[in-house]
């Protein structure tokens, strides 16, 4: 089991999260500040070009170059640890140290293109960083300090039925770096039952893609949506709540949930919360200030309200 | 000229692939027994007539005629495929790495075409986007609330007490330095001509 | 090369050693191989030049009439050491020592005129002066020779058999049976393994189905009774210590608070134990009770109460009528002695949770190919009726999936075919379309590999009617109330979705820990998949590479009980080779001077033979599984391990002897081979290929007895180039490595160039290579100079 660091940590920003869900980063750093982890956000830190990467736009170079300019500033500030908000910023830094470490032509390119670029300073040497070591996802800071982020639950969730969405790019990239078994992904299970929930665990489709697919959802909408159906259409009645770690899927299976809805004619009752607000709200956090439910398409409100009338009041 | 990933293309499909930079050491390619465990599990051969095993088994055989199948446009790019292929091959980067092909020779452009403004952001802003012309589709699908979202963005990201997100000043210049050496500058220029001409 | 020899000689402690007069006579037999040797040679001169006590010439010295000559000169002329200059030691060195058994067999040498001389050189005046040298040397290397004994050990008669399954049981039986006293350990309650719970078993000659208990039964019964059969039941392995005759064993038996010399079996007790405990019998379908017998014909015939989920009511102590049952018993340590040990500790089947994408937790209806013979048997939860576990009914269609866990590259995954699978879901198909033929069967495979005669079996069960469908599924899900199984049909090119009421997991097969554990305490090797490794697949299956450890069944490797019987029977056979006869040694072999050594282990560390080991108090060398090739005695800080064989002043002479007579200008090779080296070499001489007179040859167990100083003496009596050629052997690949490094940097010391000593991989086919190899060093020599 890979160690989890809870200090020198560098909040990867998510292009994502930025202008869909930001309530994910306040509430990410909410529980951050509440644990105690030590954590960085640099404003200099570029994006990690995934979209554009799984657009087929970015080159693997393009994106190597800029990982490693981002790999510069987490080392500059002493913050190495780098962790994401978002499973597809996890797996382009793993693959750009992976290769990096392993390929010399391309490390020799990279740090070319950084002279080049007047940044020699920056270059990378092969084993600066660790795939293993130093990349993280903050799902797996939470699940590191489950027991005593249990002890701040304030919500009581145990009337909500939750099941869990697993980023493919958390658990299919490098299945072998996931902290819990990639073919039965539990990481949102086990963070969300040590919050008090039920948690519905399989159910059908449960490893599947959330069916954004990069280009598939501008350019090949209806495919990109049938796979998303198969996923809400088998957790219909199954659960109240599906859980999020990554905000592209967050993204396709909330904001399209209302589009299937329509094109089927009924009500699918189902919500969507990314695991950092959802625990940031049971922690006592503000769903406006702090969790930015505001920002949903699915509204949250009936949910909050079900738990609220269980919780007792403070 | 448009910068290519790996250099000097040979004449194998197989020897191109395996030897990208998107792929990895050990992908099983040549492994490869054409058991269909990644198409049972595919989501886009569920919705479409896209089968990653045969997409593999053109590669093996070198049948350049695989570049024609629009087919392999279908990916979701969901690794499902690979995580779970006994012989430890990945048929999503095999895919991943047939489209830059293409598109690299010029072929179909017009697929690439309105994402290159996810591109252009990022030279902005030091910060990828949801290329502009896809908005009008998702304002139609996600309804005027999503318009309000992006409207009140910056006021509901102030509440939530984030600060800004777009790169500046040096850091900006530092990273359009390091897309104009790295040649990504020219791509997107010569995608947009291949397209326009 | 001059400045480097003056180096040499001060360095060099050797070279102002003088040749003691040497008393012993020596005579030499030159063989003419009916005018293969002479026809090149001139037999004249190489008769005039030879420097010995007796020199004859012979037509054919290994017809039989030579056998007299020999004899009568050696009697006659008093001789006591003969060289033999004629053909190859490896095809004719035992004839020859035969011929000459006045003698003891080390006092007789062979000079290889044929295959080295007359077959490989054309011009005869080369020729002959060659095989007087060759002959010369081979008189100063006998002069030194030292008589030595074969090494016989008598391995005890007796083995251990850890494991009563199927191959167990055959290989003890077998043993038994030629008079070895065997015991069989077994961790379970009962004996019978893994067949006695598959129901009904598959052959490779009949197209049925039989009743696997039938058949075990009377084998069974016959281990029972064996008088030279002991069996232990409930035991671990807890230590084994190797001696050269045996090894001594302890083993702990767990206690099951039952007497079973009292036990009668008659089960009142179960009808009173409250206790209810998942039946492992009945891969946990059903319960059993805390004290329980695992199945009626279990052996031996007698309850065990088991300790980790019995109460301690004691409502069973009070039921028996004969005062079996004990709660004071104790696990009881066991101490054995065993000649030989037979492994044969099976396999566990593959954790289905391994593969959660196929619910086999999730789904009740989602089962094993295990689970699947259990509700076919007749003895099992359903009474062989083919029922639902869901709801006890019928399955309208099972879907079975092959290579569950098999074949897969993945972390988890076993990368090896499992063997036996296709045939076990034909089985089970074959049984329910016979049996209940309103169920639909459907096989997802990926290969159906049903070899050799098994194919008849796979015709005989399409016949049945089942549906094939060639795809690896990715998931089973449940829609509704049926099963679904995703699979891609890939010869129709077309993902489906099968509906279903029963999905069977053809489980794959995997080394148990507890096979690992004894393979650990014995020091017993294992393959890269963990299975018990044999020495060699094909000259030495059934051994381990440790001496007198033998494998046979699924311990060794996925297979069939057939397979698992013959290799049974093999590995029996093997043990009693051991016994009867496999206890002789033959030098070269290594000895351990006790008193000078330290006990630092290195000796034990560097030896891919694992001949080396540790006895109570000493460093000892077992010598059956020495190969005598030195590596140990290169390692020796101490230098108290000896090569008995072929000891330094043999090779220093036969070194001298081939560098003798140099002209000027000459160039002199030699050639260092191992037998595999030596055989190619050979083989140039039967193919008539030719390489340089220069090339002279010295027959060795390995590069590892050749040390430093031995390449000096080399170096400074002439030699220009050295070549070392040798199989590269698996087993000592590290010692190789380090030997090679060892005597580069010791020619680079001397400030010899790096490219007078070489090595080179030999193989026996690629004698051609070798020949090469022998003509390019000369060439490349020859330009230098």
């Amino acid at each position: 089991m890979k160690k989890i660091p809870h200090k020198n940590i560098l909040l990867f920003k998510s292009c994502l999260v930025n202008v869909e869900y930001p309530g994910v980063e306040s509430s990410t750093r909410y529980i951050f500040d509440k644990m105690g982890v030590e954590y960085r956000v640099d404003p200099d830190q570029s994006c990690c070009t995934g979209l554009g990467y799984y657009y087929d736009l970015f080159d693997q170079l393009s994106t190597t170059a800029l990982a490693v300019r981002n790999f510069y500033l987490a080392r500059r500030s002493g913050h190495e640890n780098i962790t994401t908000l978002c499973s597809t910023c996890y797996a382009i830094m793993k693959k750009t140290i992976k290769l990096l470490n392993s390929n010399e032509n391309a490390r020799q390119e990279v740090n070319d293109i950084l002279k080049k670029a007047g940044l020699s300073h920056m270059q990378y040497q092969a084993g600066d960083l660790s795939s293993e070591h130093n990349i993280f996802h903050v799902v797996e800071v939470f699940h590191s300090l489950k027991e005593k982020i249990s002890k701040e639950i304030k919500l009581d969730l145990s009337g909500i039925k939750i099941a869990s969405h697993h980023a493919c790019h958390y658990c299919k990239v490098y299945p072998e770096d996931s902290i819990t078994p990639s073919r039965n992904p539990m990481v949102l299970d086990e963070l969300s039952s040590s919050c008090g929930a039920q948690v519905v665990d399989w159910y059908d489709f449960k490893k599947a893609t959330c069916g954004a697919g990069f280009s598939q959802r501008f350019a090949n909408r209806d495919l990109s949506l049938s796979a998303t159906a198969d996923k809400l259409l088998a957790l219909e009645g199954e659960a109240d709540l599906l859980l999020h770690m990554c905000p592209n899927c967050q993204m396709q299976l909330d904001r399209y949930q209302p589009v299937l809805e329509k094109e089927l004619g009924r009500k699918l009752n189902l919500t969507h919360l990314n695991i950092a607000q959802l625990m940031a709200l049971a922690m006592g956090a503000d769903p406006y200030k702090i969790a930015g439910i505001q920002t949903h398409s699915v509204p949250l409100e009936g949910l909050l309200e079900k738990i609220k009338n269980k919780s007792p009041v403070e | 000229m448009i910068k290519k990933d790996p250099k000097g293309d040979t004449d194998s499909l197989l020897e191109d692939v395996r030897n990208d930079y998107r792929a990895f050491p050990e992908m099983g390619i040549k492994r490869c027994l054409q058991c269909g465990l990644c198409t049972s599990n595919c989501p886009a051969a569920r919705h479409s007539d896209y089968d990653p095993r045969e997409m593999v088994k053109m590669v093996r055989d070198n049948n350049p005629e695989i570049m024609n199948n629009p087919d392999i446009w279908n990916c979701f790019y969901c690794y499902t495929c690979g995580s779970n292929c006994p012989a430890n091959n990945s048929p999503c980067i095999v895919n991943q790495i047939l489209r830059q092909k293409i598109l690299l020779k010029g072929e179909n452009n017009a697929r690439i075409y309105e994402f290159l403004a996810y591109g252009y952001s990022y030279l902005d802003f030091g910060v990828g986007s949801i290329p502009s012309d896809f908005f009008d589709g998702l304002v139609a699908d996600f309804g005027q609330k999503y318009v309000e979202l992006k409207i009140n963005l910056e006021d509901i990201r102030h509440d939530l007490g984030l600060e800004d997100y777009n790169l500046k000043g040096e850091a900006l210049e530092e990273v359009k330095s390091i897309l104009s050496s790295s040649g990504f500058t020219s791509r997107l220029e010569e995608f947009k001509r291949c397209h326009e001409s | 090369m001059s400045t480097t020899k003056s180096k040499l000689e001060k360095n060099h402690p050797l070279t102002k050693e003088e040749d003691t007069k040497n008393p012993e006579k020596v005579g030499v037999f030159l063989c003419r191989c009916g005018g293969n040797i002479s026809h090149t040679v001139d037999m004249a001169k190489l008769k005039d030049s030879i420097q010995a006590d007796f020199v004859g010439e012979f037509e054919n010295l290994c017809s039989l009439n030579c056998r007299r000559h020999i004899r009568e000169e050696i009697i006659d002329k008093e001789l006591d050491r003969v060289v033999i200059a004629a053909c190859s030691p490896i095809t004719h060195l035992k004839t020859f020592q035969n011929y000459a058994d006045l003698l003891n067999p080390y006092m007789v040498e062979m000079v290889n005129i044929r295959e080295q001389c007359s077959w490989v050189h054309s011009d005869s005046a080369k020729a002959t002066k060659k095989a007087i040298e060759l002959t010369q040397s081979g008189v100063e290397k006998v002069k030194k020779a030292q008589a030595l004994d074969k090494i016989i050990r008598q391995t005890e008669k007796s083995a251990a058999v850890f494991g009563g399954g199927i191959s167990g049981i055959t290989a003890a039986l077998s043993l038994a049976n030629q008079g070895v006293k065997t015991c069989i350990i077994e961790k379970n309650p009962t004996i019978g393994g893994n067949m006695v719970k598959i129901g009904k078993v598959f052959s490779p000659e009949k197209l049925a189905e039989e009743c696997s208990l039938c058949i075990l039964n009377p084998i069974i019964n016959e281990v029972i009774n064996h008088k030279n059969i002991r069996i232990l039941t409930k035991t671990n392995l807890l230590r084994a210590g190797r001696r050269s005759t045996h090894f001594k064993i302890i083993l702990e038996k767990q206690t099951g608070f039952v007497h079973e010399d009292l036990c009668i079996s008659c089960g009142r007790c179960v009808e009173v134990c409250p206790v209810d405990v998942p039946d492992e019998w009945n891969q946990k379908m059903t319960t059993r009770k805390a004290i329980y017998k695992p199945f009626a014909q279990a052996v031996p015939d007698v309850y065990n109460i088991d300790l980790e989920n019995c109460i301690r009511c004691g409502k069973c102590e009070k039921v028996c009528t004969v005062g079996a049952i004990d709660f004071n018993l104790k696990s009881e340590i066991i101490p054995l002695e065993a000649g030989n040990v037979v492994i044969a500790t099976g396999h566990e089947s593959f954790d289905l949770n391994k593969r959660p994408e196929y619910g086999y937790q999730r789904f009740d209806d989602v089962i094993s190919q295990m689970d699947l013979a259990r509700i076919l048997g007749v003895n099992g939860p359903t009474q062989g009726e083919l029922l639902k576990i869901s709801d006890g009914k019928r399955p309208e269609r099972v879907v079975m999936v092959q290579c569950t866990g098999s074949r897969d590259e993945k972390d988890d995954g076993k990368r090896y075919c499992s063997k036996v699978c296709c045939m076990v879901a034909l089985k089970h198909a074959s049984i329910i379309r016979e049996r209940f033929p309103e169920t639909e069967v459907v096989i997802c495979y990926t290969d159906m590999r049903t070899v050799g005669m098994y194919e008849n079996y796979l015709r005989y069960v399409q016949d049945k009617d089942i549906k094939l469908i060639r795809g690896r599924p990715g998931e089973v899900t449940k829609k509704d109330d049926k099963l679904v199984v995703r699979v891609e049909d890939t010869l129709e090119r077309k993902p489906l979705e099968i509906e279903t009421d029963m999905v069977v997991l053809s489980e794959a097969i995997e080394p148990s820990p507890g096979t690992m554990r004894i393979a650990q305490k014995f020091n017993v090797g294992l393959s890269q998949d963990l299975f018990i490794k044999e020495k060699h697949s094909k000259i030495k299956p059934v051994n381990t590479d440790m001496e007198r450890v033998f494998v046979c069944g699924t311990a060794q490797g996925p297979k069939d009980i057939t397979d698992s019987v013959s290799q049974a029977n093999a590995a029996a056979a093997k043990v009693s080779e051991q016994i009867k006869s496999g206890t002789e040694a033959e030098p070269p072999v290594a000895v351990i001077k006790t008193s000078q050594c330290n006990l630092c282990g290195k000796c034990m560390d560097i030896c891919g033979f694992k001949a080396v080991y540790r006895d109570e108090e000493n460093m000892a060398i077992d010598p059956m599984a020495c190969r005598g090739c030195g590596a140990c005695a290169g390692q020796c800080p101490q230098e108290a391990i000896e090569i008995k064989g072929i000891n330094d002043l043999e090779l220093y002479a036969q070194i001298r002897g081939l560098l003798s007579d140099k002209k000027e200008g000459e160039i002199r090779i030699l050639a260092f081979l191992d037998n595999v080296g030596y055989t190619a070499a050979d083989a140039i001489g039967n193919n008539r290929l030719c390489y340089p007179e220069a090339i002279r040859i010295i027959k060795i167990p390995s590069i590892n007895r050749i040390m430093p100083h031995h390449l000096m003496y080399a170096f400074l009596h002439g030699a220009d180039g050295v070549l070392m050629a040798e199989y590269p052997d698996e087993c000592m690949l590290e010692a190789h490595k380090a030997k090679i490094k060892e005597l580069s940097e010791s020619v680079k010391n001397q400030g010899i160039p790096s490219d007078r000593l070489r090595f080179y991989k030999a193989y026996a086919p690629h004698y051609r290579g070798l020949a090469q190899q022998f003509t390019r060093f000369f060439e490349d020599i020859t330009r230098e100079i």
